[in-house]
């Protein structure tokens, strides 16, 4: 029987978030594209430590939702906040520090997972930061991925295994927010065990796209999109 | 000595010349003859035009009219670049202007000002035909940069746009494609040099032998305008695809949709 992600309280029952301060929040944010919309008057509040999955069919908008957070699709009403502040050309920014994305097939850009590893080490940003081979390893044990893909092709890696390393490197960056593409798509069930372990720290947000019924399980929170709009809204453990 | 001159009947002959390829193509099943005759037309109806603008700006010499020719040679430089490069005008030309401007006039009196040093610096004999090669060059450098910039860009946006999640700025998200197409922009220029004189005869040099030059003197004015060639397209590339970036993003630094013409 899994577990939920959400908060435990010693007694075993699930803390309720609504007293923890809000990441992200849209409000009746509306994106049309070439006269399509594809998103229609979707308002949620995340808070922090809330783990919340997004599902419909294809084409229902899930990842748009992700791309309109992270500043690649612009908004047609309606605004996002991130932390209270609305999202502009400065609050991006600290979306995007905070923020890591894993899509369905993620892009290292670079020649070896452990180049991909340390790609944002050379940016000002993190330059000074350059974790160890040590904590290299470390991270990759956490995600059920031996030490010795470090010096592997990125590009010849399977697509989980692509994932992961992603992963590891928004945990090496100390990234604090997820957006996650149907991150457990492709893993066997030791992995996906593993990538859930991570998703267990209370101080990781996650808003995710998913149709993996373990994963719509243990998050706290599934919003049912159709065709744009927002139709359900369930809390696991919370009713 | 003068470089003989080629009477109007001779200049038929040469004319002459063109059946054979015309023939041969014809032979082969290309159908050519309409291209060819309107090329052959317009290269000899624009070179009589530049003729005429040359001797009239030669005889007069005035630095305002010599200034207001570079300054043209410069918008269609300018608007040839952006179209040939398939982006948009009114993202790309006052970058491209502005960039092509600096670097070929900063090469041009380089050369004229400090090195060939004639009696006045706007001598339209120097400056002309000096910043027309410089200029001529440049542009082919610049297309390179800005094509290859900007198509390679778009194929990679997921890779920019994951450089950019993992903290990058913007200009640290680009600066691969950034070498890549400067790199691609200088190379000719320096492999051009490597190869100067062992493959073929420059087009400068040879034009100056046959105007009654010292071979010496046009050697010296063939490494000269290399030179400046390679040092204007280098500065233009790397100016122009800077200030390209100020236009052709958006607030969260996306590639705006709209910059690149759609390709027929």
């Amino acid at each position: 029987m899994p577990t939920c992600f959400g908060m435990m309280a010693n007694s075993g029952t699930i803390m309720t978030y609504p007293t923890m301060p809000a990441i992200i929040r849209f409000d009746q944010v509306t994106v049309t594209v070439r006269d399509k919309t594809i998103l229609s008057g979707i308002s949620f509040t995340l808070r922090l430590g809330e783990k919340a999955v997004l599902c419909g069919k294809s084409g229902s908008g899930k990842s748009t939702v992700l791309k309109t957070l992270l500043g690649l699709q612009g908004l047609t009403g309606g605004s996002i906040f991130f932390q209270e502040k609305p999202l502009d050309a400065v609050t991006i920014q600290a979306v995007r520090r905070q923020t890591a994305y894993i899509g369905q097939e993620p892009v290292l850009g670079a020649d070896t997972v452990r180049d991909a590893l340390l790609l944002p080490f050379q940016f000002k940003a993190h330059r000074g930061h350059k974790p160890t081979d040590g904590q290299l390893k470390a991270v990759l044990a956490q995600l059920h991925l031996p030490a010795a893909i470090l010096d592997q092709e990125s590009g010849r890696i399977s697509g989980g295994e692509k994932q992961r390393v992603a992963l590891a490197r928004g945990l090496l960056l100390g990234k604090n927010l997820y957006l996650l593409d149907e991150v457990t798509s492709a893993l066997d069930s030791e992995s996906k065990q593993a990538v859930f372990a991570v998703f267990a720290d209370p101080k990781l947000t996650v808003l995710s796209v998913a149709h993996d019924p373990e994963w719509l399980e243990r998050c706290d929170r599934v919003l049912a999109l159709e065709e744009g709009r927002l139709t359900q809204e369930a809390c696991h453990g919370h009713a | 000595m003068d470089t003989l001159d080629i009477a109007l009947p001779q200049m038929a002959v040469l004319y002459g010349l063109c059946l054979a390829p015309w023939l041969l193509l014809w032979l082969i099943g290309l159908r050519l003859s309409r291209d060819i005759v309107i090329s052959i037309l317009r290269m000899g109806v624009q070179l009589a035009l530049v003729g005429f603008y040359l001797k009239t700006l030669f005889s007069l010499n005035e630095p305002w009219l010599n200034a207001l020719w570079i300054l043209v040679m410069l918008a269609v430089a300018d608007l040839s670049i952006l179209q040939r490069a398939g982006l948009k005008l009114r993202f790309f030309v006052l970058p491209t202007f502005i960039a092509i401007a600096l670097s070929t006039l900063f090469a041009t009196f380089y050369l004229v000002v400090l090195v060939i040093q004639p009696p006045h610096f706007y001598d339209a004999r120097y400056i002309v035909p000096l910043a027309g090669m410089i200029l001529g060059n440049c542009l082919q450098g610049n297309v390179i940069a800005l094509e290859r910039f900007y198509s390679t860009l778009r194929k990679n946006e997921q890779e920019y746009m994951t450089f950019l999640l993992l903290g990058a700025t913007r200009w640290e998200a680009v600066r691969p494609y950034y070498r890549v197409a400067v790199k691609a922009a200088v190379s000719p220029s320096i492999a051009s040099m490597s190869t100067m004189g062992l493959v073929s005869l420059p087009g400068m040099m040879t034009g100056q032998i046959l105007g009654g030059s010292e071979p010496w003197v046009a050697v010296k004015y063939q490494i000269a305008i290399m030179i400046c060639i390679f040092t204007s397209t280098t500065l233009a590339c790397v100016i122009n695809l800077k200030l390209s970036l100020r236009n052709a993003f958006n607030a969260y630094d996306v590639l705006k949709d709209e910059v690149m013409e759609l390709r027929k």
